[in-house]
């Protein structure tokens, strides 16, 4: 589902994010990747999405390699895979159904199939009410779900949320990760959740990569956060 | 299929209305130059009508001599003249018509008695009179014709009538360079207002491509939305052309100081002025949009 062979990343201005990636995510996990500011975690999550290109290696995602794509083909390979930014992301002029909407619009569904998909989602992260209202109207943990449900909404099978429950006290937290579980159980998606919130971690317990300067330090099938030399 | 159609200009529309502070303000850019635009149209197209009027009137007389007064003298004459290059046509009139006109010259009737005992032994010359192509030619088609046997005198208003067809030519083609000068200008400021414009949506476009839009479906919206913000601003230019010019027209009765300068009338060049700012107007916002979208959708990959 997702391969990352020998992927070494430096930015332009001479940062080296990370050296020599290897990893493997297979269909239908749920994984977590953690580590400090800086570890190169974001970057991870650009190479993901296409944003940014490898220095070296390759990034495969649903058998497409992500860095040799051209510009103008990254959005339809956007198609597969859906990204909650921890910034949210939303259209700040389209209202939170056509914010969900315009994920589908993009990929010429037809109207009112998604109508159906639109409801059927927003119901799925409880905001069956907030269809008229505009992001700014919303809060901040209202804001997340509508992210989750416009990335989840063309039924991606990879699903990228950067730092999901980032502005959450821990009971909004709990229903984020909830409805990630939802989602990986019900609509079998590969979730990738990049985190920080080490609690979390460790009442949730799944698969844990844990990044630091760049390099995969640690690779727990049974999670669980092992603290590394500060 | 048909939806795929309307959506952009569906979307082009709420966009305009949804940043109508933006939209708004690149709209006033495009009225302030199609504005100057227009007042230049207007101006180069009558100075342009002014040129053409009092290029048409110049003409060359030619007095012919009384030892030519015969008719083959006077056609050979004629036929040299309408072979030089550059002779539109040659118009021929008699010394008795000619008598005519210099008596209809004075218009006091005792004036014109004072004349009449003279049409018996008339002292008037047979002429011909030359209509000239271009304006710049009068003198040296003078020269030539000057120099024909037979010729008394030539009469092409001189140094001044040169002096004004060069007067003319500078102003029209200043007036050109002007005009382009001004179109290129306006461009480049509509082109930076709606840069400016879309800059605050830059995020949004790269929102869009997050979510996996072509760059051609993001694109359209703008364009639509560039279209109608240029046809938005094309608006009170066009009103104020097109009354403005019609109550000029009819203060000034359509004419400017003398005869020679007569303004273009108002039917229906108004409404080819119209069409030509409305024109403008949605091409310079189509471009507009079409170079800053293109420039925001390669700002993230």
């Amino acid at each position: 589902m997702i391969e990352l062979t020998n992927v070494s990343k430096t930015y332009k201005n001479g940062v080296n994010a990370l050296y020599n990636v290897n990893l493997t995510i297979n269909q239908g996990e749920f994984v977590y990747i953690i580590g400090p500011t800086g570890s190169g975690k974001s970057t991870l999550i650009k190479l993901l999405d296409g944003e940014e290109i490898p220095s070296s290696g390759t990034v495969n995602v649903v058998g497409i390699n992500v860095g040799k794509l051209r510009h103008s083909k990254v959005p339809l390979y956007r198609r597969n895979i859906g990204v909650v930014f921890q910034d949210y992301r939303l259209l700040p002029k389209k209202t939170v159904f056509e914010n969900i909407s315009y994920a589908l619009e993009v990929i010429n569904m037809r109207k009112d199939a998604i109508r159906h998909r639109v409801r059927r989602v927003m119901n799925l992260v409880s905001l069956d009410d907030k269809g008229n209202s505009f992001p700014s109207e919303l809060s901040g943990g209202q804001q997340q779900r509508v992210a989750i449900a416009r990335a989840i909404a063309n039924r991606p099978k990879v699903l990228i949320a950067d730092e999901p429950t980032g502005n959450l006290d821990p009971a909004k937290s709990d229903e984020i990760m909830a409805l990630l579980e939802k989602i990986n159980r019900e609509e079998g998606t590969t979730i990738l959740m990049v985190t920080h919130d080490l609690t979390l971690v460790n009442k949730h317990r799944k698969r844990t990569i844990s990044l630091e300067n760049g390099h995969i330090v640690a690779d727990m099938e049974d999670g669980g956060y092992m603290q590394h030399a500060k | 299929m048909l939806s795929r159609l309307f959506r952009p200009i569906k979307e082009g529309f709420f966009g305009v209305g949804r940043h109508a502070a933006m939209s708004l303000s690149s709209a006033s850019a495009v009225t302030i130059t199609l504005f100057i635009i227009g007042v230049f149209l207007v101006f180069t197209a009558n100075v342009q009508s002014f040129t053409v009027n009092i290029e048409q009137s110049m003409e060359i007389s030619v007095l012919i001599d009384y030892d030519h007064e015969q008719q083959e003298q006077i056609d050979a004459i004629g036929l040299t003249i309408s072979e030089m290059d550059g002779v539109k046509a040659v118009n021929f009139s008699d010394k008795d018509q000619e008598f005519q006109y210099y008596i209809d010259s004075f218009e006091d009737e005792a004036e014109q008695a004072i004349f009449e005992p003279f049409r018996e032994d008339n002292p008037m010359h047979h002429a011909y009179y030359v209509e000239v192509n271009d304006g710049d030619d009068l003198e040296t088609i003078a020269n030539q014709i000057s120099k024909i046997e037979g010729v008394y005198e030539v009469n092409y208003g001189g140094e001044s009538s040169v002096t004004l067809v060069n007067v003319i030519n500078s102003v029209r083609n200043g007036g050109a360079i002007l005009a382009a000068a001004l179109s290129l200008l306006a461009v480049f400021l509509i082109q930076n207002t709606i840069k400016v414009t879309i800059l605050a949506r830059a995020d949004e476009i790269a929102i869009m491509r997050n979510v996996g839009a072509r760059n051609g479906f993001i694109r359209s919206p703008f364009l639509v939305e560039g279209v109608i913000i240029g046809i938005l601003g094309a608006i009170i230019p066009i009103l104020c052309m097109v009354f403005g010019y019609i109550y000029l027209y009819d203060a000034l009765g359509g004419i400017v100081i003398s005869n020679m300068f007569t303004l273009i009338p108002p039917h229906p060049f108004v409404l080819y002025l119209a069409l030509i700012l409305l024109g403008v107007g949605s091409v310079v916002g189509l471009i507009g949009s079409l170079l800053s979208v293109n420039k925001y959708l390669r700002w993230k990959r």
